[in-house]
């Protein structure tokens, strides 16, 4: 920390440089405009606090909000669920686990947007004539209502991200020193005990990783739920950052998205923050 | 400690200065660009005009244009940049705004974005264009004598129908007037389905918000603002005059459709119902035509039909409307603005402009003087022939508030037919929802 020298910054303005220039400036911008009247052109006037008065009434707004944490607290159990369960077989000797290493990673190379439509497709077609066939009525009729919009994000969110999280998981299990299971199946404890006892404190700090991206992810998802549902049935499986473009480009009230804007950013900050200093508190040090 | 905060300091200042120098950077080339316009006076001086527009689709066919008129006006040359398709043109021409990044011609959709562009859009009326406009398709840019947009063409839809399907099902789509003669000849087909072979007598695609809230809803709201954008855009409240006729008429629609409505898409609609002759009918307009044509060009070019909708009042009337119109920056240098305009009549007016406008763009033409027998498509044909014999329903969504249609009436619309609100609730949180966009 003694060597903050000129080299030092100077090797930092880079850096400093972009963070500054597309992430402190347009905040900052960002906050001042949400107290004007900006309509994206020009501001005329202070307003105060008008618009964040305004969107704690905004039902559509609350509905996204709720929505979301909804949506994220599913998403990031089923994610490091499945995530870490992937992991644990793909670490077992099994003879074609770089192959599935490999297919479990791959949906998450393709883009958002386009997995939306894929999915939609399975929901909407496939699904439908699927049921059809078998006669299953829980199968027809899939996003056009609001539990199967949730559930259809959910699946394609946890398909898709299921496989990042498993690498993630996978660095921390192999870093897993052999004597420690050794020595533990010498003194005899079964498979059970030796992943509650020592696998599963030993990744703990893999868990701070994957929740704050999974969480940070799944609340700030927008182009799955675009392309997937649209927000529909009548936007009620909008996430809140929908309903922020929506505001602010949809019904040209940049001033008033702003806020909704600064709002979503002052939740997802604390959010993130709180779980991570948690997380940080019961990691174990070897 | 204070090394530190010095060198802290130092860092700062060095963001800060390279801030400055990149926005000094960019608006000195403004400024340099504008000099180089406005400072020699010659005759042949270059011109250069920039365009920024919304339809990706007739790119090339455009830059050929493009080309002919730089030939024969060598000192003019022409930037053509479209945004739109899967980008939200309003958005990136906000951004070119605000950016300091302004074209000389761009697009404009109606009152609400004349209102937002407002001090940058020059007035027209003088140009040969502004003079050939057809009737009506002038009305949502006039303001007194001004006229601030050209429009780009007509656009028009009702009720496509597929005629092989109707004629055997012994149905006379002329005949069908009334909302009960469109009901018995829906029964008809709906008892037959399983000769004729389709899935359902509709497809309505309730998922898109444009379908409903712009497009059906206006067939039974323009008739209460005198089938004028600028007389919506003007109105305080909404009152649904025709609210039991487009009750009615979504009714049957959802009634006969193929289900679930709610998760039924345009490109479902349009693509995978209608054009592989799956129901005989859907509620779509002239844009649809070359995804049919690509899906199945005889059935494109010989067997779709356009029926008006039943209004009350309004029989065998289709609504028609201008999408977008041709806005020329009033703030750029006058001899831009000029040489914009005259490449807007050139486009609109000569010759060549014709038929380009007619043939590669397959435009339903807002002006006078074309030779219509050359439009190809019977879609575009049969709601030019209502057009021209004025049998018209105005298109008045661009004059609503801002998104009121697709993101406040649509989404009431979807509840409605999720059974989560009643008619009664559709109407009053709709009109709710207007006259709070108004009072802002």
């Amino acid at each position: 920390m003694k060597n903050r020298d000129l080299a030092f910054w100077l090797f930092l303005t880079p850096v400093l440089l972009g963070l500054g220039l597309v992430v402190i400036v347009p905040l900052i911008y960002g906050t001042i405009y949400s107290f004007t009247d900006w309509n994206g052109l020009t501001a005329n006037k202070f307003i105060g606090f008008d618009h964040y008065i305004k969107l704690l009434q905004d039902e559509g707004f609350l509905n996204s909000i709720w929505f979301t944490i909804k949506f994220s607290v599913v998403t990031v159990f089923l994610l490091n669920f499945f995530g870490l369960a992937l992991a644990l077989l793909v670490t077992r000797k099994l003879k074609s686990s770089n192959l599935l290493r490999t297919v479990f990673f791959m949906p998450n190379l393709i883009g958002g947007l386009i997995l939306g439509f894929i999915w939609q497709f399975i929901f909407v077609s496939v699904f439908d004539d699927a049921g059809k066939l078998l006669g299953i009525e829980g199968l027809q009729g899939w996003l056009s209502t609001t539990t199967t919009g949730f559930w259809g994000l959910v699946i394609l969110t946890v398909w898709q991200m299921a496989g990042y999280i498993m690498i993630i998981y996978i660095a921390y299990l192999q870093n897993i020193p052999t004597e420690l299971i050794e020595s533990s199946k010498i003194d005899g404890a079964n498979s059970f005990q030796r992943f509650k006892s020592i696998t599963f404190p030993l990744v703990a700090p893999a868990f701070t990783v994957s929740m704050f991206l999974t969480l940070s992810t799944s609340f700030k998802m927008y182009d799955q739920n675009l392309s997937l549902t649209g927000g529909g049935p009548f936007e009620s499986t909008q996430m809140v950052a929908m309903n922020i473009v929506k505001t602010a480009f949809g019904a040209n009230e940049m001033a008033y998205g702003q806020a909704k804007a600064v709002i979503f950013f002052i939740i997802v900050a604390v959010i993130s923050l709180t779980q991570v200093y948690y997380n940080k508190k019961r990691e174990v040090d070897m | 400690m204070k090394r530190k905060k010095l060198f802290s300091k130092t860092g700062l200042v060095l963001v800060a200065s390279a801030f400055l120098f990149a926005s000094g950077c960019s608006s000195s080339d403004v400024n340099g660009s504008n000099d180089s316009n406005g400072s020699n006076n010659s005759a042949d001086e270059e011109v250069v005009v920039d365009v920024f527009q919304s339809k990706v689709e007739f790119k090339d066919e455009f830059d050929e244009l493009v080309e002919k008129y730089e030939e024969e006006n060598p000192n003019v040359t022409i930037n053509f940049k479209a945004v739109g398709g899967g980008t939200d043109y309003a958005q990136a021409l906000k951004s070119v705004f605000s950016s300091n990044d302004e074209p000389d011609i761009f697009s404009v959709g109606g009152p609400a974005e004349v209102e937002q562009y407002r001090t940058y859009l020059a007035d027209l009326s003088d140009t040969d264009s502004a003079k050939a406009a057809l009737k009506g398709t002038l009305d949502g840019v006039t303001d007194g004598e001004e006229v601030l947009g050209l429009p780009y063409n007509q656009e028009g839809y009702g009720l496509l129908y597929n005629k092989a399907l109707f004629e055997q099902a012994g149905i006379n789509p002329d005949e069908i007037i009334t909302h009960e003669d469109l009901e018995k000849a829906v029964t008809k087909l709906d008892s037959q389905k399983e000769d004729l072979n389709i899935d359902a007598v509709f497809a309505l695609a309730a998922k898109e918000t444009w379908v409903i809230g712009m497009h059906l809803a206006n067939t039974y709201l323009a008739p209460e603002f005198n089938n004028n954008a600028i007389t919506a855009y003007n109105a305080d409240t909404v009152t649904f005059e025709k609210g039991d006729e487009m009750k009615r008429f979504l009714d049957l629609q959802a009634k006969y459709s193929v289900q679930p409505v709610l998760s039924l898409d345009y490109s479902q609609q349009v693509e995978e119902l209608f054009s592989l002759q799956r129901v005989a009918m859907i509620k779509q307009g002239n844009w649809v035509y070359n995804a049919i044509h690509e899906m199945d060009p005889e059935f494109a070019e010989n067997n779709v039909g356009i029926m008006p909708m039943p209004v009350e009042g309004y029989e065998q009337s289709i609504p028609v409307g201008v999408p977008s119109y041709w806005g020329v920056n009033k703030q750029s240098d006058e001899k831009v603005v000029q040489a914009a305009k005259d490449f807007l009549d050139y486009l609109n007016t000569s010759e060549v402009g014709k038929e380009t406008i007619l043939n590669d763009f397959n435009f339903i033409p807002a002006y006078e003087g074309y030779d219509t027998s050359k439009i190809v498509d019977p879609i575009s044909k049969g709601i030019y022939d209502y057009a021209s014999e004025g049998k018209t329903i105005g298109w008045t969504f661009s004059g609503y508030p801002t998104g009121w249609s697709v993101n406040n009436l649509a989404v009431h619309m979807q509840e409605y037919l999720a059974g989560e609100k009643t008619w009664d609730e559709v109407v009053e949180d709709s009109i709710e929802d207007w006259e709070e966009a108004r009072q802002e």
